[in-house]
């Protein structure tokens, strides 16, 4: 049997040598299919699904829950304000559990992606296929990217409804302002938005423990650990540049856009801080993949 | 390779340090801009409240409001920080214009987010709820104030 030139089977291709840059465009493409094959593989896991369920009704719940009680959760910002107007209650929801719960609901997704090859110890099976290690892992690393960002989109859409369902009366701003509710609309969604780089952030660090360990529970539990490890630091009355360094920092930049006057400078350093965890640890990940003794002794 | 990957984690330290210690070892959490924050933050509450309970709207710059803050204890202790300050704010009733001193205890965090507690007089805010047209109950705005300030 003979086969024409071109009709060779996927894993017949030549492996993408170290020489293919990322400029090379079957590269690329290898990157995608990874990527592709990675989310179905995340489809089908009950956590993903636990997780998008939670941000499809988490807020709506949290709705319910506030009409049946007159009590407030008056220690966070917004929270006097939640039977008042509902746009505080995605501010209070972003207050309250943004720096632990958002961190903690990527970095189990994140902290498993490269662990549970080495779990199931399917490395081997998949580099002998026709994907190099560079397309392997920046499909990996995309896929991972892709669903903390889906999460937040679908929780900025849900939080922002329930809000919305609640009560579109002005809300009170935190330099003591009346929001309309159109501009209020606007900084509910921006201030969402901007807790977007620290997530990332948070998805890179458990890429690289994920990737370091080789245990999705050393993968998932090192960032869930430096999560609470930096709400104790925080209590620390540290120089603000102290401050700026911890990944948790940028979680809290929102406050100045409801200010009167508003002020970036916040979110300005925790995109800088972000963007330094980020660039490190996807770059230390990928240092240690590139350099693992696959199949041999470990 | 563990080596190898406690230096490139000692090196990220470095870099991180040295990136962002241009600035100082001040908190940027200081009483000047804590005061500038509440005493502004208070006057726009102040018109709202009184708004609330049907009363004329004053503008917020006719109270002239100035917020003195210090941080508790002995005089000894360093103005600057998180943790709790006591802020007296001073401003003109509308109308008559004479002045009244409003109390707060104020929980500073550190990222310069800060719930400022009602501590007198009473008929200020002294009461989480004030009474609205029609006997309404409504939240009182200067009981508890949250507000923020750059500490960059």
């Amino acid at each position: 049997m003979t086969l024409a030139a071109g009709q060779w089977p996927a894993y017949a291709e030549p492996a993408a040598g170290p020489a293919a840059g990322p400029s090379d465009p079957r590269q690329r493409s290898g990157t995608l299919v990874v990527w592709r094959l990675e989310l179905a593989k995340l489809r089908g896991q009950w956590r993903v699904r636990a997780i998008a369920l939670m941000c499809l009704v988490g807020p709506f719940v949290i709705v319910a829950g506030l009409n049946v009680q007159s009590a407030t959760p008056g220690d966070t910002a917004f929270g006097q304000w939640v039977h008042t107007s509902g746009f505080a209650i995605p501010m209070v929801i972003l207050g309250f559990g943004g720096q632990w719960l958002l961190p903690v609901g990527t970095a189990v997704v994140a902290g498993d992606i490269f662990s549970s090859e080495d779990h199931f110890g399917t490395w081997k099976t998949i580099l002998t296929r026709s994907r190099s290690r560079g397309e392997l892992f920046a499909g990996k690393f995309l896929a991972a990217c892709t669903f903390a960002t889906a999460a937040m989109v679908l929780l900025i859409i849900t939080g922002l409804l329930a809000g919305l369902l609640a009560g579109t009366q002005p809300v009170v701003g935190l330099g003591g302002q009346l929001v309309t509710a159109s501009h209020a609309t606007e900084l509910v969604v921006v201030s969402w938005l901007s807790v977007m780089p620290p997530v990332l952030g948070f998805t890179a660090l458990a890429i690289f423990t994920s990737v370091a360990s080789r245990n999705s529970a050393v993968g998932i539990g090192v960032p869930v650990v430096l999560t609470l490890a930096f709400q104790v630091v925080t209590l620390i009355a540290l120089p603000a540049w102290g401050q700026q360094v911890l990944l948790s920092t940028p979680f809290t930049a929102w406050h100045g856009f409801w200010e009167q006057p508003a002020y970036v400078g916040p979110f300005l350093y925790g995109l800088l801080t972000s963007a330094v965890w980020f660039t490190l640890c996807s770059a230390a990940a990928w240092l240690v993949f590139r350099r693992r003794t696959i199949g041999g002794a470990s | 390779m563990s080596r190898r990957l406690a230096a490139g984690t000692a090196a990220a330290v470095i870099t991180l340090l040295t990136l962002t210690a241009s600035g100082c070892g001040s908190t940027g959490l200081t009483a000047p801009r804590l005061q500038t924050s509440l005493s502004s933050t208070f006057a726009n509450l102040y018109v709202l409240q009184q708004t609330e309970q049907g009363n004329p709207k004053p503008s917020a710059a006719s109270l002239k409001s100035q917020a003195s803050c210090q941080k508790g204890g002995t005089p000894d202790i360093p103005q600057d920080g998180s943790g709790v300050w006591l802020c007296q704010i001073t401003y003109l009733v509308a109308g008559p214009g004479y002045p009244v001193i409003a109390k707060y205890n104020v929980d500073v965090q550190t990222d310069g987010c800060y719930a400022a507690d009602g501590d007198g007089p009473a008929s200020v805010n002294g009461s989480p709820t004030i009474t609205g047209p029609h006997y309404a109950q409504l939240i009182n705005p200067l009981s508890l104030i949250d507000g923020c300030f750059d500490t960059t």
